[in-house]
């Protein structure tokens, strides 16, 4: 569904993506992390064809997006920072874009009316940080879209509508194959909806990969040997992270759950603790490895 | 149907796929019964379809449940070849548990007593 290849920008000098490629299909909910500064948004703007890519290709349905009307009346982008035409209520700015997207559905909006419970006849100026970021949901859903690019879109709301607004991307990703990317800062929100992830580190894609097959891939162990009979220099293991407290090891390791048991238990372990890694862990290890570690300095 | 543990380090798919077939283990699902569909389930539990999807599949590849073109989902009728997989997991955490139950002092007796009491309590049932 979406698909980006090879894909440069810079703005006047200064290079922010280089040569990013990746993949998401339809019906998928796809996950970009990143570092601060790491052109996420940068690459969203990109998708929703606000920017144009310096080299490379940016697709969607095997069509441009760039001034490409079409495509993009199909897709809907949320950025971080909404904007509405000012002086504007709810019901002009879902007039305005009943004029711009075919898909538009009033029956919808009319239906979203009674789970939102925002007055669409009062200015958006005037609403809240959390209601204004409801309102643009409203809109957005009402659209129909085939594409919801999401940037930081949980941000300002509150608990229960966070999980109203995920409960209606899910809906529509269950029942006509929404196609939805989102960035967030919050791992542990990306964590439970979405199906792949990529991560993002100075304008580079580090890696790209099904959640699931990259938390079976990476394990935190947990382990004691009798009389520290164990070198974890002298093991098989592909070892990304190793620190001993007291005389319990945890490793962070890379393999299936198999091979590492394995390995772990020709060493005669007195203690042997697997446990999955959250993404989170997975997010701090995986940026340790290119340099961008979390240092524990005192100033 | 169920809750799953969005806190828990344990992967939302393998809770999935370890709900279900505990539902199904226990009879819960009957022989032939249709499971919930993905867009239910999905939406129920606030999950990605197509990490159900994904259960779904991993399930049917180890003999739970088998799938109907455009019909869904629905429990096999429990065909134990299907599940050595299975066995071969509890076995493991068996001799673990039992190891466990030794370091603590149970007797080997005990140990028979409890399965004798287990053997018995699924006769009355």
């Amino acid at each position: 569904m979406i698909d980006v290849r090879n894909v440069d920008k810079s703005f006047d000098k200064q290079q922010i993506l280089t040569n990013v490629s990746f993949h998401v299909n339809k019906g998928s909910i796809y996950g970009m992390l990143g570092s601060n500064g790491a052109g996420k948004t940068t690459m969203m703007r990109m998708l929703a064809g606000i920017l144009r890519q310096d080299d490379g290709q940016v697709h969607i349905d095997n069509a441009g997006i760039y001034e490409n009307t079409k495509t993009k009346q199909r897709l809907i982008f949320l950025s971080d920072h909404l904007y509405f035409l000012p002086q504007y209520t709810i019901r002009q700015m879902g007039d305005y874009y009943r004029s711009l997207f075919p898909g538009w559905d009033e029956e919808r909006y009319e239906k979203l009316r009674t789970l939102f419970k925002l007055d669409d006849k009062q200015k958006l100026s005037r609403f809240s940080k959390g209601m204004q970021r409801q309102a643009a949901f409203w809109l957005a859903l009402s659209t129909v879209p085939d594409v919801l690019i999401l940037d930081e879109p949980f941000d300002g709301l509150d608990a229960v509508m966070r999980q109203k607004i995920r409960n209606l991307i899910i809906q529509d990703v269950a029942e006509r194959e929404m196609t939805v990317l989102i960035s967030s800062h919050n791992l542990r929100e990306v964590e439970d909806i979405c199906d792949h992830v990529g991560i993002l580190h100075k304008g580079e894609i580090l890696l790209e990969r099904d959640l699931d097959d990259l938390k079976e891939d990476v394990h935190k162990i947990q382990a004691a040997f009798k009389e520290d009979a164990f070198d974890p220099d002298e093991t098989d293991l592909d070892v990304l992270h190793v620190e001993k407290r007291g005389s319990v090891y945890v490793l962070i390791v890379r393999g299936t759950e198999k091979e590492v048991a394995q390995e772990i238990q020709s060493w005669h372990p007195v203690v042997y603790d697997r446990l999955p890694l959250t993404l989170e862990e997975i997010f701090i290890y995986e940026m340790g490895g290119v340099g961008y570690a979390f240092e524990n300095i005192l100033v | 149907m169920f809750e799953l543990d969005i806190r828990s380090r344990k992967p939302i798919y393998e809770q999935l796929i370890d709900k279900l077939k505990q539902l199904i283990i226990h009879d819960v699902l009957k022989e032939d019964e249709k499971l919930p569909s993905v867009r239910e389930l999905a939406q129920q539990l606030t999950i990605n379809p197509n990490t159900i999807q994904k259960a779904y599949r991993e399930l049917e590849s180890q003999g739970y449940i088998y799938s109907l073109k455009g019909k869904g989902s629905f429990v096999h009728p429990s065909s134990k070849n299907g599940r050595k997989e299975e066995l071969e997991k509890v076995r493991e955490e068996l001799k673990e548990l039992f190891a466990e139950a030794m370091y603590l002092g149970m007797s080997r007796e005990e140990i028979a007593e409890l399965l004798k009491d287990v053997e018995g309590g699924e006769r009355h049932d």
